[in-house]
């Protein structure tokens, strides 16, 4: 029974060295970069980052199994403050940080990929285009009833992110032009969320990371812009913005090989499958 | 009361009950409903080959492997931790605290007992903090600090446990080795505590379940949404009730939603699994004390 | 053996007073952290004030506010169900059902609240939105609703200890009288569990006060203060929650402390209350 287990053990083994040999051939190169470290990363902060980092620490954990990468949101106010005091290694921001906290942390800045901050409603809602004062007003909680934009007569349910989310910033930024969000609206803690919550909510709107719009919910062509990828890179679409990755002081080691991953051929191919505008 | 009366309050009861079971039927019925499809290999270790999985040469991504670790993990280091304090101070309450200092410590471990979870979690992840900021290095969030705050979280149930069962002991079996000449400590130890294993050992699984399911404290003190295996306790982890969270608010299509209902099933089975262990193991073990 | 033995004893102690010592470091530790409020005065200022960041104000009232309509509208929907479900265990099942029932209660208080929550936001919060408060479906209704089924078991648990603690020589005289058990119910048994009842009551307030993870999931968290049930709103936990990583030296994040501490007092003082109505002097029957 244990010589067998033991057998069929080392044939796993076996199987797994092959894989692992073919995974290194197809990859060859980028992965290089995580040859030979130990030790961990933690990543914390804007959320729309997530799906980036998620699959590039996945490739380098499957790369090099000594590495353990852990990623956590919270949002840009979060990921600032924890890799100002050095609570995570690295902290992902959706909106560039001010002069004063660059400066209070000593934060080193890479700018990986560009992203816009798209409105979303249901798929299901007949209202697909705004202009940026109907907008306004809709966030204000002024215009109160889809009807009044020529929708179904129910409420508006307003969706926003909390304190601590760059997308929130950029957003209320630049569509809503510094403008007021009624404090009714329903609060929700990351793109992903605010996803989901808009794609359940068949009189829902609310403001998403552009690459994390797909089918499950319609983007809102705004003043006749739809925020879509293209529109994006095209500059055509205003309310855009660059992700992220902070360092308090400039990286090394480990870190440094995951922020030049992401700056890879490969890094860069991630940014396009997940819906994001590579800067290489 | 008339007999109309009497009629209205036997309907009452019957309907409070009927909707109570009722609601809670529904809830679990329809998780049963959109989790159960989702069982399979790939639910608990995603594309990694199971094995290599189990024996931690492969990690595991898009599976519910490193949250069943990290879970695991947890309950273990926190049980480990709560259930020696927790005797011992239950011990004490129940046989040498003077009627004065029992009054007090009593009040004491009632309030322990009614602080929120996230209260217990606001304070592990303040802790946090200030070892950081005091020694301004490694020690942050991470499982140590949770497990630690869930041990805090569980020892009031514990102590009570241990002192109700123990003052439940009937005063000539309590007194029998202390006439044949054994110490109280030997009293304690030989007689008393074995006298009722099973009730220590229900509340102790009873504390498990309570670990197992709290998601205010970890979310505080170190758990996240993606980490693979811990490799030290240092290190921030995944585990199940924060799992469940998490996809509840951003799964990304039908396919993850569903792995949200199959986490569910898996934590709620495995509450379940552990309240019907305490249960049997009291009466089991009742049983065989009875008889000897 | 008597070395040893005092040894161990003297780790009891210790184990039972460092435990109730950490009681108290809880409290100091978050009244520390909020120190910087008290020394401005603003403790009293952010009970009072409402959340509006973009204008400086980090206040909790409509946090405050939040938990307890929740938590209250939760015990109003939660203690008649609980008390019926009592009744129909003591008095009104049919005998081969009373202890399975009673089993599958205490069961019931070890259902994780995540997993309600999950279930609720995919099947109470949608029902809600189409049928019956309209809106997003995410409110104080909707959270109560399920809180009031978490904090049921734990209250039925406690109702049915207080009913059964009435010596049964009291009913078997209403028997005697030619009363009916509805009558030795109302008229015996109630009015001689009260405080054991009350004692239920304010522990399953502490927990629905207490909760996190289903107003945090099915409340919306908006920060407004809410006008109705049928607003969406946020409770001092899930504000906790929700803030928690943001900062750790402005207003905002000493807020979330003076929320651990309102939600430590009122705890304690729930405690405190079910204390002093254990030593109420117990009424005679009669």
């Amino acid at each position: 029974m244990i010589r067998q287990f033991a057998k069929s053990n080392f044939l796993t083994a076996c199987l797994l060295a092959a894989s692992f040999l073919f995974s290194f051939q197809a990859l060859a190169g980028d992965l290089d970069l995580f040859r030979g470290y130990k030790g961990a990363i933690s990543i914390s902060g804007g959320t729309a980052h997530i799906p980036v980092m998620k699959e590039a620490a996945k490739r380098a954990m499957t790369a090099n199994p000594d590495i353990q990468i852990t990623i956590a949101g919270g949002g840009t106010g979060v990921g600032i403050k924890q890799v100002g005091e050095k609570m995570v290694q690295i902290g992902n921001a959706g909106r560039k940080p001010t002069e004063a906290e660059i400066k209070q942390h000593g934060l080193v800045l890479f700018q990986w990929a560009i992203d816009g901050v798209g409105v979303v409603v249901h798929p299901q809602n007949q209202v697909q285009a705004l202009t940026f004062s109907q907008l306004q007003d809709i966030y204000a909680g002024k215009t109160v009833n889809w009807k009044e934009l020529g929708g179904v007569d129910r409420a508006i349910n307003l969706y926003t992110r909390d304190q601590a989310s760059g997308t929130r910033e950029v957003f209320a930024g630049k569509a809503l032009n510094k403008g007021a969000v009624s404090p009714r609206a329903n609060v929700v803690v990351s793109n992903g969320a605010m996803k989901t919550a808009v794609a359940n909510d068949p009189y829902g709107i609310g403001y998403v990371s552009v690459g994390h719009i797909d089918s499950s919910v319609a983007p809102v062509a705004l003043d006749g812009v739809k925020p879509t990828e293209d529109n994006v890179r095209a500059g055509k679409y205003k309310v855009a913005r660059g992700l992220y990755s902070l360092t308090a002081g400039e990286p090394r080691g480990l870190v440094k090989a995951f922020l030049d991953y992401l700056f890879s051929p490969s890094g860069q191919q991630i940014v396009i499958d997940k819906g994001f505008i590579p800067v290489r | 009361m008339n007999r109309f009366g009497e009629l209205l309050l036997a309907l009452f009861s019957w309907c409070c009950t009927l909707l109570l079971t009722a609601t809670v039927g529904i809830l679990m019925l329809f998780l049963l409903r959109r989790g159960l499809p989702a069982f399979d290999a790939a639910l608990f270790f995603g594309d990694t080959p199971p094995l290599a999985a189990l024996l931690l040469s492969k990690p595991v991504f898009d599976g519910l492997f490193p949250a069943l670790f990290g879970t695991l993990a947890l309950v273990l280091l926190a049980i480990a931790c709560a259930v020696p304090v927790g005797l011992a101070a239950g011990i004490y309450l129940a046989e040498y605290a003077a009627p004065a200092p029992k009054r007090l410590l009593n009040l004491f471990f009632d309030v322990l007992a009614g602080i929120p979870s996230i209260v217990i979690g606001l304070a592990g992840f303040a802790l946090a903090i200030v070892l950081h900021r005091t020694f301004s290095g490694r020690i942050g969030h991470c499982l140590l600090l949770s497990a630690l705050s869930l041990a805090f979280l569980v020892l009031p149930y514990l102590i009570r446990s241990t002192q109700n069962a123990l003052e439940a002991i009937d005063p000539v079996t309590r007194r029998t080795a202390l006439a044949l000449g054994a110490s109280k400590l030997q009293n304690i130890l030989y007689v008393l505590l074995p006298n009722r294993l099973a009730d220590l050992t229900g509340g102790v699984i009873l504390a498990v379940g309570r670990c197992a399911e709290d998601t205010a404290v970890i979310m505080l003190t170190g758990v996240v949404a993606s980490a693979g295996i811990p490799n030290s306790l240092l290190r921030q982890y995944e585990a199940l009730p924060f799992y469940i969270y998490y996809i509840s608010s951003q799964y990304s299509g039908p396919e993850e939603l569903q792995r949200g209902f199959a986490a569910a099933l898996v934590l709620l089975s495995l509450c379940v699994a552990l309240f019907l262990l305490a249960f049997f193991i009291q009466r089991r073990l009742k049983e065989r004390l009875l008889y000897r | 053996m008597s070395i040893f033995s005092r040894i161990v004893e003297r780790l009891f102690s210790l184990a039972a007073a460092g435990s109730a010592l950490l009681t108290i470091a809880v409290f100091l530790l978050l009244l520390y952290l909020a120190l910087p409020l008290f020394e401005q005065g603003g403790f009293w200022a952010l009970i009072r004030s409402p959340w509006d960041p973009g204008a400086g104000l980090y206040g909790i009232y409509p946090m405050l506010i939040g938990s307890l309509s929740i938590a209250f509208l939760a015990l109003l929907i939660g203690f008649p169900l609980s008390l019926g479900g009592a009744f129909f265990i003591t008095c009104f099942a049919p005998l081969f059902l009373r202890r399975h029932l009673l089993n599958l209660v205490r069961l019931l208080t070890g259902v994780p609240t995540v997993v309600y929550s999950f279930a609720a936001l995919f099947l109470l919060v949608p029902f809600l939105r189409e049928h019956l408060t309209g809106g997003s479906g995410l409110n104080i209704l909707g959270a109560a609703l399920m809180l009031a089924v978490l904090i049921a078991p734990t209250m039925i648990i406690f109702f049915v200890d207080a009913l059964r603690r009435v010596p049964s020589g009291y009913l078997q005289a209403v028997t005697a009288l030619g009363g009916s058990p509805g009558q030795g119910l109302v008229y015996i048994a109630l009015p001689l569990a009260w405080p054991g009842i009350l004692n239920g009551l304010l522990l399953g307030l502490g927990r629905a006060m207490g909760d996190t993870m289903i107003s945090l999931m099915i409340a919306g968290n908006a920060v407004a203060l809410p006008g109705s049930m049928m607003d969406s709103a946020r409770t001092l936990t899930a504000h906790i929650a929700l803030v928690i990583a943001a900062d750790v030296s402005s207003l905002e994040f000493q807020s979330i402390f003076a929320c651990g501490i309102l939600l430590y007092l009122f705890t304690a003082l729930l405690v405190l209350m079910v204390r002093l109505l254990g030593k109420f002097p117990k009424r005679s029957p009669g």
